[in-house]
């Protein structure tokens, strides 16, 4: 009797456990933007707090958050902006030993001098960095006004911080891939 | 439904029995609410163990006639207990929460909010604190941070009949169920789409709950709203700019119609005078804050004190005080009003304590200017005040654009420039205090420059829910602060207890005490008159809230909320940098001898 169970119980399970991966990697395969994880970067480092969740930043109290919607800059040039900061502004650096073990803008501490940007409240390591510059690419840079559906993708649909957009039918100059900006 | 409760009569039984019991409960040990009825707040200071109102009274004193804690036994005040609240993350543009509020206690039980806006209602008997409920608004974190200037704040609440009536950051006014902590009914009445936020405690006058707004850093045109509780309906809301047709809407001389996007927020709980029926608040800057050649003409009513008719909402008189403003120097400080004995019967004054530096005592019948001086060590921006009418000298009501000291100005000329106070004060909304003995009015001061560079502004920048300030500050200078006396029979500084870091909290009198606290952690007794330290206690976290004194079981206690939040840390920590090791934190501190 138990023999007899045993052997089609494993069965079932292989096929249930074998089932439940496909599922999950079809699911993963249809949901998952590789750049997700460069988006949590942004949240968690608190990109938002200066250039906001669509990457304008613009005036304020804070002074002026370059827009990174506007940004001519390449990956490589995100990456060291990011984990270097930029001297003599309010943009930190995220990178641990940045300008003491690291080098940035072929600058160390004593070469910056008063300029040094402030330390970011989190370091990133690398990959982190490579990410968030990922993320930046792939769904900030060159595009034009924010919109509905970035906003929903951005939060959620928990908040209403989204509504001003839903207002907004999506135009041709909404959709449109403006590519890079000059 | 009739099918349904036949069906299955003893669900729906045990039902109605399972809450007739509950009833039951929470009716026996609860003793007849006590009622907050507009007589009782009328009188509020013959309550003199409770703390009715936000400013205490409906005159703003924030003077506590309660004496056992004197300047004989101060030194022996101690910790009598502390508890945690919540209300510390992030949301929006902000990392974190922090605590603005002033307790409000009645007959001993003490309602505090967090910065988010839930409600902590505490009971203070037997020498402790016991949370008896916590009722949480679940603020839209996401859509009120990222349009709140200035922090995730909230002020505190007010109490009217058996309900507590208070405000959250995504725009609601809120009227809860003082015994059980329940949400009786709830009203949206500022719109965060439009960049409206509310972070100030409710006023109640009458029954009447008056809402104040803010949002002039994005371009809203401030309001000040009257909310009938009774009905939960709208009774008057008056804009603080004035529409086309209505008098000082001249005062907005431009063809882009910048007045419709002109600020003048009104996020500092008010004051109000019984005897003539009239609500005395404070009006915020002109948007954008630093580009006023966007903007010529004065910009009536930002940067002014407003009377208004309490039943109406009809403004009875202003008075401005930074003219078509290029500082971000708001005025929505809270008005003092306090009778001084003078040669042809007392004085009716209001006494301000403005970002711009200067303290103005007005004739608060007729809005008319009486005096005036700078209360702190440095202000650039001009020489002085008139002595007729208290105006900037430099003032000159034939210009559309303002430039007083030009050098210094932030303009179109002068793109970046040092100003003295800088955009933070001089005064900002931690309250002053006013002990009536002694005529001595005691103002938080921020000792500050700032440098500012001004972006022009054009009509397309203005976008909903983005920031519209025409420049930003920066923090190349060390700021620090004060408690400065100020004689208000004289009209003269009377003493300055100066401080390493700015006054974020405000100010507490007693008859021969003044409390106050310190964003490094201290909280200090001062005596009245010498504004010599007598006591401190350091509480481990930024002190961004006024102390206030109550009594229970026949034993006076002071309080004060601690957990550094708000502007500071993320726009003017560079100025304070021995500050920027301040950890987050949300804590009531309650101290007796």
């Amino acid at each position: 009797m138990t023999r007899h169970n045993r052997l089609p119980r494993g069965a079932i399970l292989a096929f249930v456990i074998a089932a439940t991966a496909a599922m999950t990697a079809g699911a993963a395969a249809q949901s998952a933007d590789p750049t997700d994880a460069g988006k949590a970067v942004f949240k968690r480092a608190n990109c938002v707090g200066c250039h906001k969740w669509h990457g304008n930043g613009g005036g304020g109290y804070g002074g002026h958050a370059l827009s990174l919607r506007k940004t001519e800059l390449s990956r490589e040039q995100i990456i060291e902006t990011i984990g270097c900061g930029r001297p003599g502004t309010g943009m930190p650096f995220f990178t641990r030993g940045a300008y003491d073990s690291v080098k940035c803008y072929d600058m160390n501490r004593e070469d910056v001098g008063s300029r040094i940007p402030p330390e970011a409240n989190t370091f990133l390591r690398p990959s982190d960095v490579e990410a968030a510059a990922d993320y930046v690419i792939a769904h900030v840079k060159g595009k034009g006004e924010p919109n509905n559906s970035e906003c929903v993708e951005f939060f959620g649909n928990a908040s209403r911080v989204c509504d001003i957009y839903k207002a907004e039918q999506p135009t041709a100059t909404q959709t449109t891939h403006s590519g890079q900006s000059k | 439904m009739n099918n349904l409760a036949r069906r299955k009569p003893s669900l729906r039984a045990a039902m109605l029995a399972t809450v007739a019991a509950v009833a039951t409960i929470a009716a026996l040990p609860a003793k007849a609410a006590d009622e907050v009825t507009p007589e009782r707040l009328l009188n509020a200071d013959k309550e003199p163990g409770n703390w009715l109102h936000h400013h205490k009274n409906f005159s703003a004193t924030r003077f506590s006639s309660l004496s056992d804690i004197n300047k004989g036994n101060v030194k022996n005040l101690k910790v009598a207990w502390t508890m945690h609240l919540g209300g510390v993350e992030g949301g929006g543009i902000w990392t974190h929460g922090g605590l603005e509020g002033t307790p409000i206690v009645e007959n001993g039980m003490m309602y505090v909010t967090d910065g988010w806006g839930s409600v902590y209602k505490i009971d203070t008997h037997g020498g402790k604190g016991t949370l008896l409920w916590k009722m949480d608004p679940k603020t839209d974190h996401d859509w009120a941070g990222a349009v709140a200037c200035c922090g995730v704040d909230n002020r505190g609440v007010a109490l009217w009949g058996n309900l507590v009536i208070s405000h959250t950051l995504d725009g609601r006014l809120i009227a809860t169920n003082k015994d059980t902590g329940q949400v009786v009914w709830q009203r949206q009445v500022a719109d965060p789409n439009k960049g409206e936020v509310i972070t100030g405690a409710p006023l109640i006058v009458k029954n009447m709950a008056i809402t104040g707004v803010a949002g002039a850093e994005y371009g809203i045109r401030g309001w000040i709203a009257a909310t009938d509780l009774t009905s939960q309906k709208e009774v008057w809301r008056t804009h603080t700019i004035p529409g086309k047709g209505e008098p000082g809407h001249e005062s907005w001389k431009d063809e882009r119609n910048s007045a419709a996007a002109g600020g003048g927020s009104t996020w500092v709980t008010g004051s109000y005078d019984p005897a003539t029926n009239t609500l005395i608040w404070g009006i915020g800057n002109p948007g954008p804050d630093w580009d006023n050649e966007y903007r010529p003409g004065d910009n009536l009513y930002t940067d002014s004190s407003l009377a208004l008719d309490a039943d109406s909402g009809k403004i009875k008189w202003h008075y401005q005080h930074t003219p078509n403003d290029p500082y971000d120097y708001d005025s929505v400080a809270e008005n003092v009003l306090v009778d001084i004995p003078g040669p042809n019967g007392p004085q009716k004054l209001a006494l301000e304590a403005d970002r711009n530096g200067f303290a103005y005592a007005i004739d608060r019948t007729t809005g008319k200017f009486v005096w005036g001086l700078p209360f702190v060590k440095k202000v650039t921006w001009t020489k002085g005040l008139d002595a007729e009418t208290g105006k900037p000298v430099e003032y000159d009501p034939n210009k559309s654009i303002q430039t007083y000291v030009a050098a210094v100005t932030p303009s179109r000329t002068n793109l970046e420039t040092d100003i003295c106070p800088g955009n933070m004060g001089g005064k900002n909304w931690p309250p002053t205090a006013y002990n009536p003995d002694l005529k001595l009015w005691y103002i938080p001061v921020i000792e500050s420059c700032n440098r500012i560079k001004v972006e022009v502004m054009t009509p397309e920048k203005l976008k909903p829910r983005e920031f519209w300030t025409g420049g930003g500050p920066s923090q190349p200078v060390r700021i620090t602060g004060s408690v400065t006396a100020i004689d208000v029979t004289t009209g003269k500084v009377a003493g300055k207890f100066e401080t390493p870091f700015p006054n974020l909290g405000g100010v507490l009198a007693t008859p021969d005490l003044v409390f106050s606290g310190q964003p490094s952690g201290e909280v200090t007794a001062l005596d009245a008159k010498s504004l010599e330290k007598l006591w401190e206690f350091n509480t481990g976290g930024g002190v961004n809230a006024p102390p206030m004194t109550f009594s229970v079981d026949g034993k006076q206690y002071v309080a004060i909320l601690v957990g550094l939040g708000g502007a500071w840390d993320k726009w003017f920590i560079d100025a304070t940098p021995e500050l920027k090791r301040m950890q987050p934190g949300s804590m009531l501190y309650v101290f007796s001898l």
